[in-house]
């Protein structure tokens, strides 16, 4: 039996993901992104291809169920399409903070690349609620039973809200996909959490497969010192966010300075889906970090104290001000209008995302010492501001995706979402230091993995005992190694193997037995044979024999593997 | 086990690293960082004595304090930010790295965790690991004015701890405490920081000196308002300076400084603590500040009507010089002139005795008494000794000068116990109390006390009118002292003493109670201020577990034992000590065995228990208690003995205590 993995999205690349896989016959749809880069048909995934390849007829009864690990664009834009166009009315599972708040961000993509682009539109508004409607809630830890055989259960991964790791079974084979996971905590989400789990395969997200990232406290501190300096000296500070997760982040991070330092000067939120979004993060409270679990019943840490109402008219106001403006990368929108009045002053401050697309305004301000912006013929905007660089990734690094890997110690590894080169070197790491075969498969590749088939057997106590005295003993030698594994299992692979007998009846269960207890329940007498030798040296030779009875089945002593 | 799933294991995993006690550098180093160092030096790692192969160490040590600081749970946060600083004992590269961790958790939002970050930076700079740089004083002075008292307290006394090398850091460092005073006037504790900063930072501190001078010259009266927290603040630092330990620098502090920080006083002697007090530190102020010391301003207030007197400030400036030997020493000087000041004006109001105006004479001689008990209060030694052995001295001139009044106003004679008898008996108390309760006086003091205990003598005679035995023998006894002390020839008698000496012998008894005004005026008050090594002797008697709630139970009629704790200053084996316990009019004397007392020549401690003879038929009663030490007035018995107490006349060693008894059953 084996595991089928095909990747339809982000193999080798950042952005559509989107993994199949098939576990003991049973067809699970990880993720349904789309790609943000391209707008062409390798948008999304090749779904008819895939069709194609499985020799189904449609997507229903192809795939046993969708699951969609978190709201962002890349792992959840193609499911109206998959759903709507290409007919897929299956199980579509996700956690409730991810069903709340898809329906926001796909819309505003819809919007954007309607208005902007003059597209023709692949979806409807009205396909997008349609889609929503068939969603299943997913909640942390709770185990869902697709059908009979295949159960899925969702962990906690931090990276944004609702963000989740799925863990599926079918049969003996069970596997993990990550999603996109963040391994260190931030101001408002946890990092991930997971059990011990028996694992066949991990697929996990290898975004920053190469980098080990350096303590974020340094980073706020550094954006911290920059806002403060300039609001002291009257300046007014653009934050240019993204509507959910960043704008919550640093919003947090600037309430509680504003509190432990006794500012007063206003905080201000542009765009409405902000003042949503932290309506949506104010009711998932218990999806997000310990600390705001802990002190939102005498606080709620999205009620931010020192936030103020906002009106457009504003911007032209005199006196120091912080503002987050919507879009992250200043690509039009009210960010860009606030960039136009307050760029020219060299007492303003611009913090920008750690990336921004090629050919936003973001872009051309994060290569250098820009001091003019061309926006088109008629409008020129000199940059006089200071700008700050502040890169809060929500994913996990090089060393978060090492440990988890450890922690969970499957049989095999496959990387996605990452860049090629960056996986060939994780894939390295995770081969010579963890010794787990692992795979980094191009899109519309399959990898198929070879899963353990576990036989259910019942044995004697005293087979056990004889075990756990053989173990006790080898565990005394080694007591001088330090041990990382804790070994509950007879069967660990790195143990010595107990030696027993295998009894094999027709009708029967299997059974492992010891070697003594073996006449007894073949009800058998034991038989010697001595060989005399010629010469004054006498070899003596005790068999066990047994003949007799003629349905007796195979009858060996093997290692119990 | 740092990156365990569950949050109590991470917690005691980060809480037994702490606790290491052999660590290499290596391992350290890389606890802090994610990235995996690869040097040749890591080599020999070794934890617990034992050598092991870097590979297996290095990797799992990978980071753990970066993911401990970034931990979701506060308290693995906290536990990770205490083992940091514990562990910066042991390398000083480590340190300077975990400082850079540590101050970024200041940034973190849980309050307990800030606070211990600010706690293991405290035992980092207690023990001198920790040296701030530039990068870190946003983020310092940024605490120093946090909303939270607590975080600003802690941060404050890591910063008076630690030394900053720059000067630049200095400054910002004291603007940042400046800034933090002028929003929270309330904590005056800043002041004591920025003096300890000033004195750790003695040549940065010089030169703030220098600046605040240029700024008081340059304002004009009205501009610089000393009430400024930042001059105070400033002026504060500038005198630390002369206190600082590098001592090899002089420092120049303008005079300037000195004259504007007169008024801080209160403030500069907080910070310096216990070490110096407020009047040498004033005198030092001043001495420095190039002003006369007017002691009138500080001493005058306290000491009465004592005429202003000036103290040689250049011969006090010279003495402190910011030692505290030379503190001490000053002390002396100053009770020293008070107290000559103190004896000029009774030795005034001697005079004016005779000029009719003795209430007012009276008024004065009370209030020095008052103003020598007060610095008798504040001194030990033997110049307590000698402020006491003073105010017994001034308690005498008061009493003489009360009996010569009564004299002068009424000569006739009276029957039975008057006034003039108690006034007589105090005075005679109080001159053997001088002459027993002080041992070594020197020759001054002795011929001091035996003349005013001539002079007792003499108005003795006066009232009894007739020639009293007693009271002539004692004169005699007086006499043949004063003659002996005075027969080597190192001092003369006294015309008073001569004169005595001259109607005792010519007719004893007649020929003085008729002189006796003229005798009385040939009597020159001459109070002395040499005291040698004066010693007083005194007692304290206590009884355990007795108040008149707790009261001792007895039987009537029987004997009770009551038990005390002696404790005897300056008392040697050839006095002899009495307990006198009274109940009502009957008295009960013990003799105490000097051999029973333990301790050393100055102290001597013994708890005893005393049987009470004989207890009265009552519900209750109150014993009298004191201690009493006998003093051979010559061979002349005073007291008439009789039951079995003591023979010769007494002085009273300790205060009267009371000890209060209750019948058994009453209770």
């Amino acid at each position: 039996m084996a595991i089928e993995c095909l990747v339809l999205g982000a193999g080798q690349e950042v952005g559509k993901s989107c993994v199949v896989a098939t576990i003991a016959g049973k067809r699970v749809m990880f993720d349904c992104g789309m790609h943000m880069g391209y707008h062409d048909r390798r948008h999304y995934p090749d779904f008819a291809r895939a069709l194609a390849a499985w020799g189904a007829l449609d997507f229903t009864s192809a795939l046993s169920c969708v699951v969609i690990t978190h709201f962002h664009l890349d792992h959840i834009g193609a499911l109206p399409y998959f759903t709507e166009v290409c007919g897929y009315h299956g199980p579509i599972y996700m956690t409730y903070p991810t069903k709340a708040l898809a329906p926001f961000m796909l819309e505003d993509y819809r919007k954007v690349t309607m208005d902007q682009r003059g597209e023709a539109e692949q979806y409807s508004y009205e396909d997008i609620l349609r889609c929503m409607k068939k969603v299943i809630p997913l909640d942390l830890k709770q185990t869902v039973q697709v059908d009979k055989d295949l159960v899925i259960r969702a962990y906690y991964a931090g990276h944004v809200l609702g963000a989740a790791m799925i863990y599926a079974k079918a049969g003996d084979a069970a596997m993990v996909y990550t999603g996109d996971y963040n391994m260190t905590p931030d101001r408002h989400l946890g990092a991930a959490q997971i059990d011990r789990l028996k694992l066949d395969l991990l697929i996990t997200e290898s975004t920053y497969a190469k980098t080990i990232r350096d303590s974020k406290h340094a980073r706020e501190r550094e954006f911290l010192k920059a806002v403060h300096k300039c609001v002291s000296g009257g300046g007014k500070v653009l934050i240019p966010t993204f509507a959910l997760g960043r704008a919550q982040e640093l919003c947090m991070l600037l309430d509680d300075y504003w509190e432990r330092m006794n500012l007063k000067i206003p905080i201000y939120f542009s765009a409405g889906l902000t003042i949503q979004a932290n309506m949506y993060y104010k009711m998932l409270i218990g999806w997000t970090s310990q600390k705001i679990k802990d002190s939102h019943a005498v606080h709620n840490s999205f009620d931010f104290k020192h936030v103020c109402h906002f009106e457009r008219s504003f911007i032209n106001n005199p006196g120091p001000c912080v503002l987050f403006a919507t879009p992250g990368m200043i690509s039009g929108g009210f960010s860009l209008e606030a960039f136009k009045k307050w760029a020219p002053s060299e007492k303003n401050l611009i913090t920008l995302p750690g990336y921004c697309v090629a050919g936003t305004v973001g872009h051309k301000l994060m290569s250098g010492k820009t001091t003019k912006i061309v926006l088109d013929k008629d409008t020129h905007i000199d940059v006089r501001c200071q700008i700050h660089q502040l890169a809060f990734s929500p994913h996990t690094d090089s060393k978060g995706i090492m440990d988890l890997t450890e922690f969970l110690s499957p049989k095999h590894v496959i990387l996605v979402h990452g860049e090629k080169p960056q996986m060939a070197f994780l894939k390295e790491r995770i081969e010579s230091e963890l010794g787990m075969p692992c795979f980094y498969p191009a899109n519309n590749e399959s990898v198929s993995i070879p899963t353990t088939h576990t036989l259910k057997m019942s044995t004697t106590e005293r087979f056990i005992t004889s075990c756990a005295a053989e173990q006790g003993k080898q565990s005394l030698r080694k007591r001088n190694l330090i041990h990382g594994t804790g070994a509950s299992e007879v069967n660990g692979s790195d143990e010595a193997a107990a030696e027993g007998v295998l009894v094999m009846e027709k009708h029967k269960a299997p059974k492992i037995l010891c070697e003594d207890e073996l006449l007894q329940v073949l009800g058998m007498e034991r038989h010697l044979v001595q060989f005399e030798a010629m010469g004054s040296s006498r070899i003596e030779a005790a068999v066990e024999w047994e003949l007799k009875r003629a349905e007796a089945a195979d009858l060996g002593s093997e290692e119990n593997e | 086990m740092a990156r365990d799933m569950c949050i109590k294991v991470r917690i005691e995993a980060f809480a037994a690293l702490g606790k290491m006690q052999r660590v290499s550098e290596g391992v350290l180093l890389q606890s802090l960082s994610k990235k995996v160092i690869k040097t040749d030096t890591m080599s020999g790692c070794i934890i617990n004595g034992q050598k092991l192969p870097p590979k297996l160490i290095i990797p799992c040590a990978a980071g753990i304090f970066a993911h401990g600081i970034e931990d979701e749970f506060y308290q693995v946060r906290s536990a990770a930010c205490t083992s940091l600083g514990a562990l910066a004992k042991f390398s000083s590269q480590y340190a300077e790295k975990a400082l850079d961790l540590l101050m970024d958790m200041m940034n973190d939002d849980t309050e307990a965790v800030r606070l211990q970050t600010l706690q293991a930076l405290f035992h980092m700079a207690t023990y001198g690991y920790l040296s701030m740089q530039e990068k870190h004083m946003h983020m310092f002075l940024g605490l120093l004015v946090d909303a939270n008292a607590l975080i600003r307290n802690a941060a404050r006394k890591i910063l008076g701890l630690v030394n900053l090398p720059k000067l630049q850091m200095f400054k910002s460092a004291v603007d940042g405490l400046i800034t933090s005073l002028e929003k929270n006037p309330e904590e005056q504790d800043i002041y004591g920081i920025l003096f300890s900063i000033g004195k750790n930072h003695g040549s940065f501190s010089a030169n703030v000196a220098k600046h605040l001078a240029k700024e008081i010259a340059m304002a004009s009266d009205g501009e610089l308002i000393l009430d400024k927290p930042r001059i105070k603040a400033l002026l504060i630092v500038s005198i630390s300076a002369p206190f600082s330990d590098d001592k090899h620098k002089k420092l120049d502090i303008p005079s300037i400084i000195f004259s504007h920080a007169v008024p801080l006083l209160g403030k500069v002697s907080c910070a310096l603590g216990e070490e110096v007090n407020q009047d040498s530190l004033l005198s030092y102020l001043c001495h420095k500040g190039g002003m006369p010391f007017w002691g009138s301003r500080s001493i005058s207030a306290e000491f009465g009507e004592s005429e202003s007197c000036k103290i040689e400030t250049v011969e006090v400036g010279n003495q402190i010089e910011n030692t505290a030997k030379a503190t001490k020493c000053l002390d002396r000087v100053l009770v020293m002139q008070a107290i000559e000041s103190i004896l000029q004006t009774v030795e005034g109001a001697w005079t004016m005795k005779t000029s009719c105006n003795i209430c007012e004479a009276q008024t004065i001689l009370r209030t020095c008494n008052k103003e020598l008990k007060v610095l008798a209060e504040n001194s030990s030694g033997s110049v307590g000794a000698f402020l006491s052995f003073l105010c017994e001295y001034l308690v005498a001139i008061r009493l003489i000068v009360e009996i010569w009044l009564l004299i002068q106003l009424d000569n006739s004679q009276a029957f039975g116990l008057t006034s003039h008898d108690i006034l007589l008996e105090k005075l005679d108390i109080s001159v053997r109390r001088m002459e027993c309760c002080y041992a070594g006086l020197n020759r001054e003091l002795e011929v001091q006390v035996l003349e005013l205990a001539l002079l007792a003598n003499l108005l003795g005679l006066s009232k009894i009118g007739a020639c009293s035995k007693v009271v002539l023998g004692k004169l005699l006894w007086v006499i043949n002292r004063l003659e002996g002390l005075c027969a080597d020839g190192s001092c003369e008698l006294s015309d008073f003493s001569r004169e005595i000496k001259k109607a005792f012998d010519a007719n004893p008894g007649d020929t003085l109670i008729d002189n006796i005004h003229t005798l009385f005026e040939f009597f020159r008050l001459k109070p002395t201020t040499d005291f040698g090594m004066l010693k007083a002797t005194s007692a304290v008697l206590q009884v355990c577990d007795n108040n008149s709630e707790n009261p001792l139970s007895y039987i009537c009629g029987l004997p009770v034992g009551v038990s005390f704790n002696i404790s005897l200053w300056n008392i040697s084996s050839h006095h002899r000590l009495w307990l006198r316990m009274s109940i009502g009019e009957s008295v009960q004397h013990t003799f105490l065995e000097f051999s029973s007392f333990e301790g050393n020549e100055e102290v001597k401690t013994c708890s005893m228990v005393v049987p009470l003879d004989s207890t009265p038929m009552a519900h209750s009663f109150v014993l009298r208690v004191c201690l009493l030490m006998e003093c051979s007035y010559g061979s002349i018995s005073t007291n008439q003995g009789g039951h079995g107490g003591p023979s010769d006349c007494v002085v009273q060693l300790s205060d009267e205590l009371d000890v209060y008894f209750v019948r058994i059953g009453q209770r």
